[in-house]
């Protein structure tokens, strides 16, 4: 097998998304889990990222940070710092983050106004 | 050793860290445990679960190479790139540089590993299934015809690139249900799989049909006396 490990074979072209300077909200819900997570410290921040995978073909991943190597966009509302990966930047445009309050399927959720269609647990979306 | 060329294929080699975490969330296998000399074969499907491309992974240790077919490379591509986001993966095309056949009917004791030696490198797919690939120029020995090999896939139920795995088709229907894993997790188009398998519906099936009784459209490799054919089950 040539692997092209000796040689200059070109890489395939990477379609780079187009960095989108994101706006985001949080409802009122969330922004009260956010305050029971965060405390007092608001040097923390909530990274709100895309990984592939998931039944639709994206999964929203949601992490608190202190920091990240990934190269991000910072937001802040409501003193809260929220982190949007640039590479995701164009998934994430206009999300409202909220938080459903319910025994089973509860939790943060995003609401995407750029998702075609999102799986059963809300977790993926395409 | 009977051998056909295969002619439809590509080869690309992913690098980066998180390559088969990529593979394995876009796949119906799971390849997330997949190590170095090992092959295994998944399958990229739609949101409706149709195929895109049927691949076979070889785990070089550094990279990944990653067998698929040239008519379909570029769909492939279109699925999977947008999907890389910000993780550590890049793809580079080497098909031009390699040659490529199936050596079949042979036993293979053990399935799932290759070996490369001489330039050629030998990944044991299935029980009697082999995938050859060698740097261009290399001259492969004992070469069939296709009818010969259709008529021995046909004789084994053998499904194939470009008549039973195709677009139109999901993996269970295509006869590519041992590449589905039961119990991976979430990928694109698994939950319509998942409730094929749960509800025992998966609408058509792959069979081993006589051929003088099968409504010709319904035939996917034709056979003299017996032929392939995707039909729907009665269930």
């Amino acid at each position: 097998m040539d692997c092209g490990t000796c040689e200059t074979s070109g890489p395939v072209q990477l379609m780079t998304p187009e960095v989108v300077d994101v706006n985001l909200s949080i409802s009122n819900k969330a922004q009260e889990m956010l305050a029971d997570a965060f405390g007092d410290d608001r040097s923390m921040a909530l990274l709100v990222g895309v990984l592939s995978g998931g039944c639709s073909g994206y999964m929203y991943d949601l992490q608190i940070v202190e920091d990240t190597d990934q190269s991000c966009q910072e937001v802040t509302i409501d003193g809260f710092r929220v982190l949007v990966p640039n590479a995701s930047s164009h998934l994430l445009d206009g999300i409202e983050i909220d938080y459903v309050d319910r025994l089973m399927g509860g939790g943060f959720r995003i609401n995407n106004p750029n998702a075609e269609s999102s799986c059963g647990c809300g977790e993926s979306f395409s | 050793m009977p051998r056909v060329a295969y002619k439809d294929s590509a080869l690309t080699v992913w690098r980066g860290k998180d390559c088969l975490r990529l593979i394995d969330g876009l796949t119906t296998n799971h390849v997330l445990d997949l190590e170095k000399g090992q092959v295994r074969q998944t399958v990229f499907t739609t949101t409706a679960a149709k195929i895109i491309d049927f691949v076979t992974v070889f785990h070089m240790g550094d990279f990944l190479a990653v067998h698929s077919h040239a008519s379909k490379l570029s769909k492939l591509l279109d699925h999977v790139i947008p999907r890389i986001l910000g993780q550590d993966v890049s793809i580079t095309d080497v098909s031009s540089k390699n040659v490529y056949c199936i050596e079949y009917g042979v036993v293979n004791e053990i399935v799932g590993t290759f070996s490369a030696s001489n330039g050629l490198t030998r990944g044991d797919i299935g029980s009697e299934l082999s995938i050859l690939i060698a740097a261009l120029g290399f001259e492969f020995e004992e070469m069939r015809s296709e009818e010969e090999f259709s008529q021995w896939r046909v004789e084994n139920t053998i499904p194939w690139n470009g008549y039973e795995i195709s677009s139109v088709h999901h993996p269970l229907a295509a006869g590519l249900a041992a590449f589905v894993h039961p119990a991976k997790g979430c990928y694109i188009g698994q939950e319509i799989l998942a409730r094929m398998v749960s509800r025992g519906r998966q609408g058509k099936k792959l069979m081993r049909v006589e051929t003088m009784s099968t409504e010709p459209g319904s035939i996917t490799t034709h056979g003299e006396a017996y032929s392939l054919a995707i039909l729907r089950t009665t269930q």
